[in-house]
């Protein structure tokens, strides 16, 4: 079993880089793919006050006098010893730009994870043991959640809680209550479907035997709920926390835009609209890295987690 | 073989004869269809529900609160909502279908080369998929988008792009169940070729969870080219896509339902769609 496992961890920790990788050059090929060459557009800017030797200088630096192969090579190894390459807008190393917005962004995507599993277990217990009629719209919560574009959530709470209520202002987004709201808007679309996963795990574990037996020695449906369903059914939610964490990366683009806030997502947005390459292949390639992170670490402790995982099969797939 | 012979298959006759006497689909699935079709119909004749222009407005009458003259209620140049909103329909929608034929295209093709292939095709593709997967769905189209340039039909080529790779995993999927089922195997023996096979029995039978995919990743559609079209990186106005309509409407505090109309057809629209997916996976 252990030297099992230790294989089993071992290949899936080498896919995992070589996906890392893939998805670096991937991202470098749709970028430079574009037509014009961006870069030097923007350096040639005169708006931007360089002069020749800084333009040399960059230029150099990321080898756009050379072939595309050799600037992805470049790209890669500086990559690779952890050199994210300057921003052409501002000049600021990339590594200070996303170190400076990712505070935010990891608070707001924290809040936004707990708040999403929160509504989750109160939509999938609801779903469980509110009486007919209520379960079934309980159930249909969850497909609601999923068809509302997370910018009409972002743009209700705030018509709502900041121009009518007050509860908070958009001049000052980094209060806890505006927070707060951000995190709901990006926490109802990730909910869905975690909510389904749990209502439908929850629909499987109730009806077998042992939630009988339970319910025979006289437990009450709550302590059923909390001491011995709550478990199981949190094993396939792990299994989808990958794909949460995607959900949150991409999600925030929309929700810090519309709140105002300063973090990763805002700084995708500067960067899409000022073709500011490097920040851009560095964010997107660091999502990458953040989402096939969380995917090994799912997929690597799940055998732990439960023994019935077959770690033969896991690596086959 | 009793033992499976018994309570499930007999369960099974049941919903079949139930579903036969009840005929029709329930009430909120045959809305989502009238849902649809109204959007397909202001998508394709979109002269036949409003009589306003969407691009010339009357300022004197600049943003009105919905009324009889002016359902949507009107913009900040007196344009009327509703007709904005329903000539943007062929935009949104179409660009949506863009999205999901490219999905399902390319996706499909990956899927039916790695599960019918194996070896080394396999995993090639495989590992592709991967990397398509890792990259956050929206950043993939958000960075495709920026590099196509700001439109909404490089806006849908994005989204479809994003989509690939879930319509090859479930196509792969698929083609390993059919390819090692006993029929299939019986049809070589009776000397059907690989083609014979790919058209005879796996495309026809991958083809329903295919469908019900193709739909649900529709309405998923209409919202990333929504959110697209909100931050701007669709085309520029006098467009007038959804999710514009609401980026632009949001400048109104004044005049919310600028804001709340398009945003309901989104949900509207999103919603029908999603429940037809629902109901085509239940009645599989």
């Amino acid at each position: 079993m252990t030297s099992d496992y230790k294989r089993f961890a071992l290949t899936r920790a080498g896919q995992a880089v070589v996906v890392v990788l893939l998805a670096y050059v991937l991202t470098f090929l749709v970028i430079s793919v574009l037509p014009g060459d961006a870069i030097t557009n923007t350096l040639r800017d005169p708006q931007h006050g360089l002069s020749e030797e800084d333009i040399q200088r960059i230029v150099a630096f990321y080898g756009l006098d050379q072939p595309v192969i050799v600037q992805l090579l470049l790209s890669l190894g500086r990559f690779l010893t952890g050199e994210l390459g300057f921003s052409l807008q501002s000049n600021l190393p990339v590594s200070r730009i996303v170190g400076d917005a990712l505070p935010s962004t990891l608070t707001l995507a924290t809040s936004a994870l707990v708040i999403a599993v929160v509504f989750a277990v109160v939509i999938a217990y609801g779903a469980q043991y509110l009486p007919g009629k209520w379960a079934a719209i309980v159930r249909s919560i969850p497909s609601f959640f999923l068809s509302v574009p997370n910018f009409v959530i972002g743009l209700v709470l705030i018509e709502f809680f900041a121009f009518r209520l007050h509860s908070f202002t958009t001049t000052d987004p980094n209060s806890p209550v505006a927070t707060l709201f951000a995190a709901i808007t990006l926490a109802i679309p990730v909910s869905a479907p975690l909510a389904e996963v749990l209502i439908a795990s929850l629909d499987h574990e109730s009806r077998q035997e042992y939630a009988l037996v339970a319910r025979s020695r006289g437990l009450t449906e709550a302590t059923l709920f909390a001491k011995h369903l709550v478990k199981p059914s949190a094993l396939p939610s792990v299994a989808m926390v990958a794909l949460i964490v995607g959900e949150l990366l991409g999600g925030s683009v929309i929700t810090e835009t519309i709140f105002g806030r300063d973090g990763i997502g805002t700084v995708v947005q500067k960067a899409v609209t000022g073709e500011d390459q490097p920040v851009l292949q560095a964010v997107v390639s660091l999502s990458a890295v953040v989402f096939v992170a969380v995917n090994l670490v799912a997929d690597l402790a799940s055998p732990l987690l439960d023994p019935r995982v077959k770690l033969r099969e896991k690596v086959a797939a | 073989m009793t033992a499976t012979l018994g309570y499930p298959q007999l369960r099974n006759v049941g919903t079949a004869s139930k579903r036969l006497t009840a005929g029709l689909p329930p009430i909120t699935v045959i809305l989502s269809f009238a849902v649809v079709l109204l959007v397909i119909l202001w998508s394709l004749v979109p002269w036949l529900f409003t009589s306003y222009s969407p691009v010339t407005g009357d300022t004197a009458s600049k943003l009105a609160a919905p009324s009889a003259q002016h359902w949507f209620g009107t913009d900040y140049l007196g344009r009327d909502q509703f007709a904005r909103v329903v000539y943007g329909t062929a935009s949104s929608v179409t660009s949506a279908l863009v999205a999901v034929l490219i999905g399902l295209v390319i996706g499909s093709l990956i899927g039916l080369a790695s599960g019918f292939r194996g070896g080394w095709l396999d995993s090639v593709l495989g590992r592709f998929v991967d990397v398509l997967l890792a990259i956050p769905g929206f950043l993939l189209a958000v960075v495709i988008v920026s590099s196509l340039g700001f439109q909404t039909i490089n806006a849908a080529i994005a989204t479809g792009v994003s989509a690939v790779a879930v319509f090859a995993r479930l196509m792969r999927a698929e083609v390993m169940r059919v390819r090692s089922a006993t029929y299939v195997e019986a049809s070589y023996l009776e000397g059907g070729n690989r083609l014979h096979a790919l058209l005879g029995h796996i495309l026809p039978n991958a083809y329903r969870s295919v469908l019900v995919l193709a739909v649900l990743q529709f309405g998923t559609s209409i919202l990333i080219i929504a959110s697209l079209a909100f931050l701007g990186y669709g085309d520029p106005p006098p467009a007038s896509d959804w999710g514009l309509l609401v980026a632009s409407g949001k400048t109104y505090v004044t005049a919310p339902w600028l804001v709340y109309a398009p945003a309901l057809v989104i949900v509207g629209t999103v919603l029908s769609v999603n429940r037809i997916s629902r109901w085509l996976r239940k009645a599989k």
